[in-house]
């Protein structure tokens, strides 16, 4: 008797604390997941912008993770993230990934990459056949650009990376990447890259202009520096608009993150101090 | 008189009752107890099943697509040109692993004869906590340390072009199992009976002599047990590996050549590739590989257990 008693009550106590729960998601709006994953080149503006929504909205919990750019497309198709971060916008066809179906991108930064050496290194211009030649495995010692008597060591992102997209478009003319080779090294993540260069002197590699600080420097492409200014005037070409992207139109939390990124306080706040540019100021 | 006896006797009877109550529920916790054991039991025994069956079925479909020939003799690894040549991180894995139970077996037996053996107490008391300390260590920092201290130096010192490579991994991957081979076999040593000891030097053996020709005989079967648990953690251990070992998919020519392994490619790109794709088959095989070998390792420590005992 006591026990189907006990058992009884404890049920009921759960169907009721279960559908307070329940009602309580579907009464408020400011409240629910968001979970931010893909591009590591966005991830400083992305966790910059998790702690400010976090602080405005304290009953919603926004979880960021970086890996690479395709990762974001693909958690949002499959379902693991509700919002996914890419440096190129997922639904159109770029050289290497297919279109993604089903997705709504929606641009909320322009990310300027630098080709970054080490501090030690003289090297201060590259141009672009320069770069190409480095990339391709033609150019193998700084010597041959102006520099010391080393061996140039190429540090490359891993296929999937969109920081590595944009920089073969735009910094190589779409020239191809050695893949092979005794100075060739893969990295997976913005961070990983600049550990890599900062570790080597003679190191060459490439970066979104946030993670540009510590034992690195940033080297001018045809003359040209790698600034902020530079890219708003349009003289410096090495950059790519950055995207969220989520399945179809984003609803509640998700709707309300990306309306907070593309707000003017944190393009013209937050954003632009961590050297990203607001979309407003391209034209 | 009368009452009090009456009062006795409803005493004895409250105190039967009541133990009789506490045996029933004794014997109820017990059966409860015994379930929830079997239980943890069936479901650890099914997720390890259903963990193989998933990773095996997911990588055997790899071979729809990609020729056994092509998977298993292929050095060129090129997923987005369709190349799914798995050999060079097959070599690699395999490479790495023994070149890291070359200098990690003979180091740390020597430092488990040292703690069990020839240690005076106070340094034994010292040493052996401080391999505990290095045991918990998480890879992740071994390998940042690797990157960014044991990299340049060994730069520095052979004059190579990056430094990453096997060797490098290799120093990682002993720096971690050496606490864990070192003390498994350091328990192995210390139980060798006392008799064998005093049988040898009452012989008229050196220490050295009883160490080479008694002790290790004897503590053989623990020995190999301990190396082949190091050389499993150092075969599945991917966090450190990955950061010094370069990630470029080539066959080496040098120990310092940029090279990459199994779990180092499959940490690397298993985020990055459409669920149902060929590239996630051929990854998952490749997982699937490095299961049946650390399977392998277990079955035969099984195995020296048996001809231990």
């Amino acid at each position: 008797m006591n026990i189907i008693k006990r058992v009884a009550i404890l049920t009921l106590s759960l169907i009721v604390a279960v559908s307070f729960a329940f009602s309580g998601v579907a009464s408020a709006a400011t409240k629910g997941k968001i979970v931010v994953a893909g591009s590591t080149a966005l991830l400083p503006l992305t966790q910059q912008a998790a702690k400010e929504f976090k602080k405005l909205n304290p009953k919603v919990s926004v979880s960021v993770s970086g890996s690479s750019s395709i990762a974001g497309p693909q958690s949002v198709t499959k379902g693991a993230a509700t919002i996914g971060a890419v440096d190129w916008d997922a639904t159109t066809d770029v050289p290497g990934f297919k279109a993604f179906s089903g997705l709504k991108a929606h641009k909320i930064a322009v990310i300027p990459f630098a080709t970054i050496i080490h501090k030690e290194n003289p090297v201060k211009n590259l141009t672009t056949k320069q770069l190409q030649d480095i990339y391709a495995g033609k150019i193998k010692n700084w010597k041959e650009v102006g520099g010391k008597d080393a061996a140039i060591v190429v540090v490359n992102r891993k296929h999937g990376s969109g920081t590595r997209v944009n920089y073969q478009m735009k910094a190589l003319n779409g020239a191809a990447f050695m893949t092979k080779g005794d100075n060739y090294k893969e990295v997976g993540k913005s961070g990983e890259m600049v550990t890599g260069v900062d570790s080597n002197p003679n190191a060459i590699g490439y970066v979104d202009l946030a993670y540009v600080k510590g034992n690195i420097k940033a080297v001018d492409i045809n003359g040209v520096a790698a600034t902020t200014n530079n890219v708003i005037n349009g003289t410096y070409k090495v950059w790519s608009y950055g995207y969220l992207v989520t399945k179809g139109e984003p609803k509640g939390a998700d709707a309300e993150f990306i309306k907070y990124i593309q707000s003017s306080k944190f393009q013209n706040g937050s954003l632009t101090k961590l050297k990203f540019i607001p979309i407003a100021k391209m034209k | 008189m009368a009452k009090m006896e009456q009062e006795l006797l409803e005493l004895h009877t409250l105190t039967n009752k009541k133990e009789k109550r506490i045996k029933k529920s004794t014997y109820f916790y017990n059966r409860m107890f015994q379930l929830f054991c079997l239980l943890s039991v069936v479901i650890l025994g099914l997720a390890l099943l259903s963990i193989i069956f998933f990773v095996g079925r997911t990588g055997l479909l790899v071979f729809i697509d990609v020729s056994f020939q092509e998977f298993f003799f292929s050095t060129l690894w090129e997923p987005y040109d369709e190349k799914f040549g798995a050999a060079t991180f097959i070599l690699g894995t395999l490479a790495l692993t023994g070149l890291t139970l070359l200098f990690a077996a003979p180091i740390s037996i020597g430092v488990a004869i040292f703690t069990a053996e020839i240690a005076p107490d106070w340094l034994k008391r010292i040493v052996r906590p401080v391999l505990d300390l290095l045991v918990g260590i998480p890879s992740i920092v071994y390998g940042y340390l690797g990157l960014t201290i044991l990299i340049p130096f060994l730069r520095n010192i052979t004059g190579a072009t990056m430094g990453d490579g096997l060797l490098a991994a290799s120093i990682v991957l002993n720096i971690m199992v050496l606490p864990t081979i070192s003390r498994i076999s350091d328990d192995a040593i210390s139980s060798v009976p006392m008799e064998l000891r005093e049988a040898s030097y009452a012989l008229g053996s050196t220490r050295m002599q009883t160490i080479i020709k008694v002790i290790l005989p004897a503590a053989s079967p623990g020995l190999f047990t301990a190396v082949i648990l190091g050389m499993a953690r150092s075969i599945g251990e991917t966090m450190a590996v990955v950061m010094v070992i370069g990630n470029t998919p080539q066959l080496p020519s040098n120990l310092l050549t940029p090279t990459a392994v199994l779990t180092s490619n499959i940490v690397n790109q298993i985020i990055d590739v459409e669920f149902d794709s060929t590239w996630n088959y051929a990854l998952y095989m490749m997982a699937f590989l490095l299961l049946l070998i650390s399977n392998l390792l277990i079955i035969i420590i099984r195995k020296l257990r048996v001809k231990g005992a």
